[in-house]
């Protein structure tokens, strides 16, 4: 559930990630793109819009834990919806001439504790303070997104990050068709090969290993638990107990007959498996839904420095369910019933014996 | 009412065969006491589980009032047991983690009663029995005497016909064994067919006892 829960975010926001994102390496490490670049590469074919960004962390130390700025520009198209939506909220010439910035719910959380209501000082590269008013916060359908993002003025991003304002952190890449981004990403490196494309599908393969690697520690634990399950039925059905045998025994001897005591252990181990089945899925919901998935939520958001603020969407998996009815409820049932039906298959006075 | 005809019993223990009961025949007619005594080991319990249907015989024939229980398939020789014979054991064989009233109550389950009929069946033997005051007591918290007059209920709420009594007394005082015995007594005049299993001395005066029949090495000697 809480893997499901996760995915469904990831992939919602995977889907208003850019098309292409170039960043630039050189002596294999990232650095800044020179702007000049986006003129250079709008002539080639196929490309509909580039947007040059501004971003980075800036770390907050008293918290322990990391923002993401973003610069905004007014005269710029946003690159993503959620940026859209926000610059229609809030006015980013405003932003500018008030010197201020919009920030996410987490931000927020994160800095009244620390007694910034109005404003925020950061720590410019050159340890210089920079006050900056909190104008406003948003709350996005997608907090996986937004929940640590700070939005601020470009001028005022280049001043925080101490970078020359000719140069951007990448650039984000429009395509008309998408069957074409193969190309123009083989286009972008041949014209500057220190420039790396990053298409929304190398990003989705990226966060689908790191899901399907958690995910497998989640399974091993499965296993685990799954394996223990089977040892108790495979005991379950090697034999009762000696008292068990002795109560089918009284049974019989009492006037039940072997269909009675059937019937009976079935009613008891359909109501005991159906019950600890109910119990379970009702205690999973709660726990992942209702509590947000305590302790192990973190295995899963390792990479975010915001993970109080962080809700997890409903997302169920119906056939996850029945399998694990089915892998649990009816297997209990027939380990319960076989046994007993060897026992009251036998003479009462043998069994009770 | 009960009739064995040359009825036979062994038991195989690995190669060998041990016979515990040989060419026995027996008639009880309805409402009769009989008393049957014998050391132990003598063959008196195996006699009344052939007579409860808890076993088959090796040879011969077990009826009860008309139909050949030893032959008759299981779910009918079960509805028998529940319908028509009361049986109490010598070790009581009650279920442990079950109270009181819901021991008494088992016996009838599968005749799909209500509930509420079935509780006020119980209780009506416990109160005979003397023991619905501990109703909702789990029975392995009760005392020997009480746990056998749970077993006396248990046998009675059906109405039985026939009361198959293995050592009543085995594990009873002298005061509870001659309460047990007025039991039986106020059963005889019901109209109850008595069989009791047993060698206590008790027994073989009694006025209300119609027959005794002794039992040695399986076999019946008077």
């Amino acid at each position: 559930m809480i893997a499901d829960a996760i995915k469904l975010e990831l992939n919602t926001t995977l889907k208003t990630l850019p098309q292409i994102t170039l960043q630039r390496f050189v002596a294999g490490k990232q650095s800044d793109v020179p702007i000049s670049r986006v003129d250079a590469l709008l002539d080639i074919e196929g490309i509909s819009s580039m947007t040059p960004r501004i971003w980075g962390y800036y770390y907050f130390k008293p918290a322990g834990v990391n923002f993401s700025v973003v610069g905004i520009d007014a005269y710029e198209e946003q690159y993503s919806q959620t940026l859209s939506k926000l610059t229609q909220q809030f006015d980013p010439k405003l932003l500018e001439s008030e010197h201020a910035m919009i920030i996410g719910a987490g931000v927020k959380k994160v800095l009244s504790e620390n007694y910034y209501t109005d404003f925020f000082n950061f720590v410019t590269s050159e340890g210089k303070w920079q006050k900056v008013s909190i104008a406003g916060i948003f709350n996005s359908d997608l907090t996986l997104e937004s929940n640590d993002l700070i939005l601020v003025p470009k001028k005022l991003a280049y001043a925080i990050f101490g970078m020359d304002e000719s140069k951007a952190t990448d650039i984000v890449v429009k395509v008309a068709n998408v069957k074409e981004i193969p190309t123009i990403v083989q286009k972008i490196t041949e014209r500057f090969p220190d420039l790396r494309a990053i298409t929304q599908d190398d990003i989705r393969v990226s966060y689908q290993n790191l899901f399907d690697y958690k995910s497998g520690f989640f399974l091993s634990l499965f296993s685990v638990c799954a394996f223990a399950f089977f040892i108790i039925i495979y005991d379950k059905t090697s034999g009762l107990s000696s008292e068990e045998k002795k109560e089918i025994g009284i049974l019989k001897a009492i006037g039940w007959s072997s269909d009675d005591i059937l019937k009976e252990k079935f009613y008891e181990s359909f109501t005991l498996a159906m019950g600890a089945f109910l119990v379970g899925i009702a205690f999973s919901l709660f726990y992942v839904y209702g509590m947000q998935a305590p302790l192990l939520r973190n295995v899963f958001m390792g990479y975010s420095e915001l993970k109080p603020s962080f809700v997890l969407p409903f997302s169920v998996d119906s056939s996850m369910f029945v399998l694990l009815f089915l892998l649990s409820v009816p297997i209990y049932i027939a380990a319960t019933l076989i046994p007993a039906w060897r026992a009251s298959s036998l003479d009462a006075e043998e069994v009770m014996r | 009412m009960i009739v064995l005809e040359a009825v036979s019993k062994s038991f195989i223990q690995g190669d060998e065969s041990i016979p515990a009961l040989a060419n026995i025949s027996l008639h009880v007619k309805r409402g009769e006491c009989v008393v049957l005594k014998g050391p132990s080991g003598s063959g008196k319990s195996t006699l009344l589980s052939l007579i409860a249907g808890l076993m088959q015989p090796s040879q011969g024939e077990v009826r009860v009032d008309g139909k050949e229980i030893s032959k008759l398939p299981e779910h009918f020789s079960a509805a028998i047991r529940r319908q028509k014979i009361g049986f109490i054991f010598q070790k009581y064989h009650l279920i442990v983690h079950l109270s009181v009233l819901e021991n008494v109550m088992t016996p009838l389950i599968p005749e799909n009663l209500p509930l509420h009929v079935l509780e006020m069946k119980a209780k009506a033997v416990m109160e005979q029995c003397g023991i619905a005051h501990k109703a909702k007591m789990r029975v392995n918290r009760l005392s020997g005497g009480e746990q056998q007059r749970v077993a006396i209920a248990r046998a009675l709420i059906n109405d039985p016909l026939i009361v198959l009594a293995d050592e009543p007394t085995a594990n009873l005082d002298e005061k509870l064994s001659r309460a047990l015995i007025d039991e039986l007594a106020i059963l005889k005049e019901k109209g109850v067919t008595l069989l009791i299993a047993t060698h206590d001395p008790l027994f073989f005066d009694l006025g209300f006892v119609d027959k005794i029949i002794e039992i040695h090495n399986g076999e019946i000697i008077v």
